[in-house]
């Protein structure tokens, strides 16, 4: 019996409205590494990561967690798995009833089984590890996108989750946030060896953070190479799409 | 006669009231599950009981004194024609107590937490902060939508009660103040003619009110789809629901234990 990959996408297909977005998607990432999830608009890289914590169901295939087999789960099987596998949205999605302090804090209410006290006191801490300690008692409306954004990470490592999904987490930030937000991801890989697998189009943070990197085209896997190897490329799709070129061999429904 | 397109959208009609009704049993059924065993969160819990309940009750209590007033003034002219002052704390204290007071309540209630309620969850749901509990390990429904449930059946049976009395005081004021009649009067009244079935009657109808707004204001929040304009739709279609609930449970209610 071969050893499987921590995370792993076998032959996986997922249609929207008849539209097939993924078509036989395979995919394995090892622990420990970065692995940056890359392509157009529309094919595919939000729909991966959401089908690993069952947000989204797939309509084929296999995906596997650390060798248990994830996809057939129901949305009460999916909670363990969420609890090794945390996600940080596009959209930082905290609560925006709460202060960063109470956000941070529930998870660690729920799961930690910290008091309410305690639990704020372990919020404040962690929330300087991530450069907010003097924004703590604000609401998220009252921040800026990337301050959104590290508190939204900051919260979901109250979980120790051994994988994070980043969505798109440098997307709408000015580079200096962006770099930091970047060096937060390296930090959790080397220091926690956390797994991360990120939806970019942020090539500079490609380049910088990836240990690999995985291209996706019309609903595959089309490149899976080091960011070097892959900016070196000779295939013309991936030069086209490294370039930023809006002519070239790539088709993008749409246009 | 009925021509093809008129059936057509009659029963598209059909189909999504149906599949509405499904939702909220399926959600119902979700909450009672939830609720075994009962690990509730007593701070979100707390909270929900506060802003449901407490900031309700101004306007609760200003709507109940003029509900009771107003059936003293409907019924001033035959209470003077036929001299029968003794029987005007009945007719208005019976009339708030099985009727007026639950339903003015229960749509008021509806109105103000029930809206309040599916456009908060449905702005969640929109931005997916609903996911991102998810994400965080924690059940949206055991988390979010049993304590807003139980904290609405709470604080509707609570208002009520409280807006009946409310109202009786109301009717014994304006009593007092168009038809001149004394306090003692109405308080005798009240208390020969009207029995503590008129007032749990009123009762149950809140509990069953409660849960009828509780289930549908959290069903169109967590269900919201299409941005800020789906939030309102689904604000809009919370209080029809409501509305209607309330309406169907009323009669019913009544016609079982009449």
């Amino acid at each position: 019996m071969t050893a499987r990959a921590f995370v792993e996408f076998i032959g996986v297909e997922k249609a929207f409205a008849g539209k097939p977005v993924l078509r036989g998607m395979d995919l394995a990432i090892g622990k420990g590494e970065i692995l940056y999830i890359i392509g157009t608009s529309g094919v595919g890289k939000s729909v991966t990561i959401k089908h690993l914590v069952g947000f989204l169901p797939i309509d084929r295939g296999e995906i596997w967690f650390d060798g248990q087999r994830v996809d057939q789960l129901d949305e009460r099987g999916f909670y363990p798995v969420r609890r090794r596998v945390g996600m940080v949205f596009q959209n930082a999605t905290l609560f925006d009833a709460m202060t960063l302090t109470e956000n941070v804090a529930l998870p660690l209410r729920k799961h930690q089984g910290l008091g309410w006290k305690a639990a704020l006191a372990d919020a404040r801490r962690r929330l300087a590890q991530v450069y907010l300690a003097d924004f703590a008692d604000r609401y998220p409306a009252e921040l800026s996108d990337g301050m959104r954004k590290r508190a939204a990470i900051a919260r979901t490592l109250t979980l120790a989750p051994e994988v994070v999904l980043f969505d798109e987490p440098t997307t709408g930030l000015d580079p200096v946030n962006a770099r930091r937000i970047d060096r937060l991801i390296r930090e959790l890989s080397r220091t926690l060896g956390v797994t991360a697998v990120v939806v970019s189009h942020d090539l500079p943070s490609i380049m910088s953070v990836a240990d690999r990197v995985a291209f996706l085209y019309q609903g595959r896997v089309h490149a899976l190479a080091t960011p070097a190897a892959l900016a070196a490329s000779a295939d013309p799709i991936v030069q086209q799409f490294i370039a930023g070129r809006s002519s070239g061999p790539m088709e993008t429904p749409g246009f | 006669m009925i021509g093809e397109r008129t059936l057509t959208l009659l029963g598209a009609r059909a189909i999504a009231v149906t599949r509405e009704v499904g939702g909220i049993a399926l959600m119902t059924g979700q909450v009672l599950r939830a609720l075994l065993p009962p690990r509730l969160d007593g701070r979100e819990l707390v909270r929900n009981l506060h802003r449901m309940g407490n900031r309700s009750l101004p306007i609760v209590a200003l709507t109940a004194f003029f509900a009771g007033g107003l059936m003293v003034v409907q019924s001033a002219p035959f209470v003077k024609r036929l001299g029968a002052t003794s029987l005007a704390g009945w007719a208005a204290g019976y009339a708030v107590l099985r009727e007026i007071g639950p339903i003015l309540i229960g749509l008021m209630f509806s109105g103000r937490v029930g809206a309040n309620n599916t456009a908060e969850l449905g702005t969640m749901t929109v931005t997916e902060q609903l996911d991102g509990l998810r994400a965080l390990a924690i059940d949206p429904i055991r988390y979010l939508i049993v304590p807003r449930v139980l904290a609405m059946l709470i604080m509707l049976t609570a208002l009520t009660i409280i807006g009946d009395l409310v109202a009786l005081v109301g009717a014994a004021v304006v009593a007092y103040l168009v038809l001149d009649i004394d306090w003692r009067t109405m308080y005798f009244s009240f208390a020969d003619n009207l029995t503590p079935h008129d007032f749990f009657h009123g009762v149950y109808k809140s509990v069953a009110f409660g849960a009828a707004i509780a289930l549908t204001s959290c069903y169109f929040g967590v269900t919201v789809k299409g941005g800020a304009v789906g939030v309102g739709r689904a604000v809009n279609a919370a209080v029809v629901a409501a509305a209607v609930s309330i309406m169907l449970l009323d009669f019913f209610i009544t016609y079982a234990t009449a």
